[in-house]
């Protein structure tokens, strides 16, 4: 691929999300994570663990951000001026946000990250070369590298029997993050094609939201008009392909939802609702 | 997919025929060998019953990482399990799984799990056969006399509960000792005293405020995924619940709440006192019910007399117990810091005082009704069972002890002489998964399947809308020849003096059958046979049971005055956290490696101080610091944090083990060993959180001294719009919440 190549298909990519969609997407996955039912409470993330073969790096390694935590809650402390944060904590389940003009994909050198027809950034372990330049341009931060082998040391035996078959263990010198449960999807996508039928809206549940104790995290088809998931993007009013500067482009902004970096123009596939607080 | 021939479904149906066509080619379908009488390629051709190979199937069992007893369902793929989710069929947590419930495969598949039985000779503990174990355990059980025999275990229920009650029974013992760290004993008596019911059915849904003294109910709790459920349902409503948490130390729950408010440690009953008397005396509601001398105590407590004693402001007590008399139904809970107190009873009384005040009892607070099976309900366990424990064994009153399911060598406070105790006995059994510090220290010990090998039932202690048994089955074969299931070894031991009663049964599966047979019919739900029954109950992994309807009596019991010791310096908070909990889950690789939710700390202990108090001691964050108490000291890292209260220190629960295999060994400290053993005078609880202690700084930061996910100390969202917040008024016009 060339570089001219890249460009060339870049800017028609971008100019194509703005009018609809370069791809003939097939499905469009998406999340909407209710902030205020989130509790910070950990189950998505090792529910996530559990599910996608993920290594446990030990102490020195994670202190060097090298953990392999596709979803992780990150815990922000609002009201910084007061003597106690009197509205709790601000918790925040962030995992790869499978973003429709993606960053981390037309820096790879050898395409191992693209686009599939489904919607996702899809990581294709086998091409990955290790450059990192993906890790590096994604402003979300949740691309992880294994820059051990892992496997090695994470699964020792029997461990190793609780590894899930139906994915791979990476090994060193390939990116990793998270696939929305490609697995689970692709499980459910190839049951409704020997049916001879469409996906059933809640029939594809990542291991997240599968795992969530308040049922914070919803998950659809964007591309299904009756989805739950498609109802909550349109009842706050948030677009994909349409690039909203913090709130301007809808029409009421008082509405909860929102994408993270909204102003970098990613078209993040996943809505956040904010948390709410009664000020007493 | 609309019928589009794509890459992937074009080289399936090529595999499909490829297959085929190398079937047709072949004699014997059944076995393709490659040499003949070598090697067989393609055993899976003819699979075993019920395994499809590459399918998963998904069973339905009962976790026990905790006592809540939750509905799981395993995913089963040729003959090994390898994920767990909530079971949907259980009331209890409606198809959600926690964390710790996520990592029981890390238990059940963990290399540090003991594989044979063990005996202590020449002071070591030495692999020996079944055979002579159970020899051994003969002989020495048949030598000891009844009274002198003792059970000690954590909260256990259903038939293994029952035949464990029956092997005491059968040794002439009625010693059983139920520990547990995190329990809710204190909340126990006090409803039962001023309810009638020890665990009423608690309806967070149904409020529409509820405040909360210390009570973690989403984090290390009774149940924490069944009331996660019930906030969620309390927080869409139709008008949003409001939730206020007042404690000392920032717990899970408290990072939800709307309002969180830090109090002075031990005050908590003060307070209570406090809204008690504004709502009789200011918001005029009516004091029926209220025994005279209750009253007088809570006329001494007007507002700026609380103030002074609690830290929390006038204007927020004014307010918080105007918004409670307003957004009726409520719900006022008490929690473990607050039972955990030197008056533990007595505080959580003056919390509970205020359901009865509020008119909340019958509305968010409902009788659970009738079990009718009394004997497979849950024996809950306290602290008040291991006190006694230690005191029967250093008054040299025990012989002969089986541990299962609780590690008191780890979680025993050192004051109260448990080396000395455990000396004392002449004969230690542990039935244990782990070489953890009780276990290393028994004389004998039988390993046990774990709870993804063994038969089982359970029965939930916190009530939910719609009461089960919970039943418990092999997800999968045993990872190790030589353990046993519980209920196995009840049974030999059962069989050791009661032959000609269990001579009967095989095994445990034997007498499980035998026990859902004889049940009566009303919870067999139309089954036409016992073996229809058994199996529709291993399918949904629930027998519902009719409790019945009951109602609370709604009355408040005399409670001693609150006693505030103003000099008391800092108070520690040992903090138990939804992940290592007790302790109990620090081997589990994916619990250490969780960020705990609120310092983000992992793999380590730290101790938890408000910047402001660090200050005054000249300890900066990261900081190498020693807390003393009177009991002994421990040495961590400091991590500053402003859900503190200024007079409180926390240290979080789970770490410092000094066994219990590679994950859990040598990490951290364990803050109960330097706990005072202050106890409850009413209940006899140990008093948890009413240790007082300094703190000093030995050494500073430096690189790897503790490790944390996120920025540090601040933070900080940096202006960034990352998690956003609005006004609930706000929602209420887009929302109509």
């Amino acid at each position: 691929m060339s570089l001219n190549n890249i460009l060339n298909h870049w800017s028609d990519y971008r100019k194509g999300a703005e009018e609809g969609g370069h791809h003939e997407y097939e499905h469009r996955w998406a999340m909407a994570i209710n902030l205020d039912l989130c509790t910070g409470c950990n189950a998505c993330s090792t529910a996530c663990y559990a599910e996608n073969n993920l290594a446990v790096v030990g102490k020195e390694r994670f202190e060097k951000g090298q953990a392999m935590h596709w979803m992780r809650i990150e815990r922000y402390w609002d009201q910084q001026e007061l003597e106690h944060p009197e509205q709790g904590a601000s918790f925040l389940p962030m995992m790869c946000q499978q973003c429709g003009a993606a960053t981390c994909e037309p820096v790879c050198p050898v395409a191992a990250t693209y686009h599939t027809p489904d919607g996702l950034n899809a990581q294709v372990y086998n091409r990955c070369i290790g450059s990192r330049y993906c890790s590096n341009n994604c402003p979300f931060r949740v691309r992880y590298f294994n820059f051990y082998s892992y496997y090695e040391s994470a699964w020792p035996e029997p461990m190793e029997q609780q590894l899930n078959p139906d994915i791979s263990v990476r090994d060193k010198g390939v990116m990793e993050k998270c696939t929305f449960c490609m697995q689970r999807i692709r499980s459910v996508k190839d049951t409704a094609f020997m049916e001879d039928r469409k996906v059933k809206d809640g029939e594809v549940v990542p291991a997240c939201a599968q795992s969530c104790p308040t049922s914070a995290i919803v998950f659809g088809d964007t591309m299904d008009e009756d989805s739950m998931v498609n109802k909550l993007w349109k009842k706050h009013q948030v677009e994909r392909g349409v690039y909203q500067k913090t709130k301007l482009a809808k029409k009421d902004a008082d509405l909860r939802g929102y994408r993270i970096f909204e102003e970098l123009n990613v078209d993040p596939s996943v809505m956040y609702l904010e948390r709410v607080r009664e000020d007493i | 997919m609309s019928g589009k021939m794509n890459r992937r479904s074009f080289l399936k149906v090529m595999g499909w025929s490829g297959a085929g066509v190398a079937l047709t080619g072949c004699d014997m379908p059944t076995t393709v060998t490659l040499e003949e009488g070598k090697e067989d390629v393609v055993s899976y051709l003819m699979p075993e019953e019920y395994v499809i190979p590459g399918v998963g199937v998904w069973y339905a069992s009962t976790c026990t990482q905790c006592a809540a007893g939750c509905g799981i369902h395993g995913r089963v793929r040729e003959g090994r399990v390898l994920k767990l989710e909530g079971n949907p069929d259980t009331a209890v947590n409606n198809g959600k799984l926690c964390m710790m419930g996520q990592a029981g495969v890390q238990g059940h598949y963990n290399p540090d799990r003991i594989t044979t039985p063990m005996m202590r000779s020449g002071g070591s503990l030495t692999p020996v056969s079944w055979g002579d174990a159970l020899k051994t355990l003969e002989e020495k059980l048949g030598a000891v006399s009844g009274d002198r025999f003792a059970w000690f275990t954590g909260t256990i229920s259903g038939h293994q509960s029952v035949l464990l009650t029956n092997h005491l029974d059968a040794m002439g013992s009625t010693n059983h000792y139920a520990h547990e760290v995190v329990n809710n004993a204190v909340s126990r008596a006090v409803n039962q005293d001023m309810l009638g019911e020890a665990n009423p059915r608690l309806r967070l849904d149904k409020a529409k405020m509820i405040v909360s003294f210390g009570a973690d109910f989403m984090g290390a709790s009774q149940s924490p995924v069944h009331y996660a459920g019930q906030y969620a349902k309390f927080r869409t409503n139709k008008e949003r619940g409001l939730l206020v948490q007042i404690e000392s130390k920032m717990s899970l729950t408290g990072g939800s709440a709307d309002l969180w408010l830090a109090i002075k440690p031990g005050t908590e009953a003060v307070l209570a006192l406090g809204m008690a008397n504004v709502l009789l005396n200011k918001i005029r509601v009516s004091d029926a019910g209220i025994p005279s001398d209750v009253l007088s105590l809570i006329n001494q407590y007007d507002i700026s007399k609380v103030v002074k004693i609690t830290g929390v402001t006038g204007d927020r007590i004014q307010r918080v117990t105007q918004l409670l008399a307003e957004r009726s139904p409520s719900l006022v809970l008490a929690g473990a810091s607050v039972e955990g107190q030197a008056q533990g009873y007595a505080t959580t009384a003056a919390i509970m005082m205020l359901n009865h005040i509020l008119g909340n009892v019958g509305k968010t607070i409902e009788s659970a009704g009738e079990f009718p099976f009394p004997q497979l309900m849950a024996k809950q366990g306290g602290t008040a069972d291991l006190v006694a424990f230690v005191e029967a064994a250093k008054a040299k009153k025990l012989d002969a002890v089986i541990f299962h399911g609780s590690n008191p060598v780890y979680s025993t406070p050192k004051s109260l002489g448990l080396a000395e105790a455990m000396s004392n006995i002449g004969f230690k059994v542990a039935i244990s998964q782990f070489p953890d510090e009780t276990t290393m220290a028994a004389d004998l010990v039988l390993p046990v399947d774990s709870y993804l090998e063994d038969w089982g039932t359970q029965v939930p202690a916190d009530q939910t809308e719609a009461r089960a048994i919970h039943v418990q089955q092999p997800l999968m074969e045993k990872l190790n020849a030589e353990t046993k299931g519980l209920g196995d070894i009840l049974l030999t031991l059962l069989k050791q003096r009661k032959k000609e009663e269990y001579g009967q049964f095989e095994d445990y599966y034997a007498y499980l059958r035998n026990a859902f047979a004889a049940m009566p019919t009303s919870v067999k739900n139309e089954a036409k046979n016992n073996d229809e029954f058994w199996n529709a109950a291993l399918q949904t992994g629930v027998i519902k049971v009719d409790a019945g309807a009951k109602n609370l009596q709604s009355t408040v019991v005399s409670f001693a005055a609150p006693v505030v010791d103003d000099n008391a310096g800092l108070t520690l908070v040992p903090s138990p956290r939804l992940g290592l909990f007790d302790g109990r889950h620090a081997n589990l690789p994916w619990l250490q490696e969780a960020p705990d939710q609120i310092s983000k700390v992992v793999w380590d202990s730290w101790v938890e101080m408000h910047p402001d108090t660090a200050a005054k001691m000249g300890i900066g964050n990261l900081d190498l610091v020693e807390v003393n108490s009177a009991q002994g000291s421990v040495k961590l890292r400091a991590v500053l944090l402003k859900g503190m209260h200024a007079d409180a220190v926390a240290i979080p629960l789970g770490q410092g083990h000094e066994a219990y295999g590679r994950y859990a060994k040598g990490l951290g400290v364990n803050p109960l060993q330097i706990l005072d053993a202050t106890t409850d005078s009413k209940t006899g609880e140990l008093a948890m959180y009413s240790t007082r202690v300094t703190v000093k700084r030995v050494g500073a930061a430096d690189s790897l001294s503790i490790v944390r996910m996120g920025t540090g100390a601040g933070d900080s969202q940096v202006g960034r719009k990352l998690v956003g917040t609005v006004p609930v008024e706000q929602v209420r016009r887009t929302e109509g919440t």
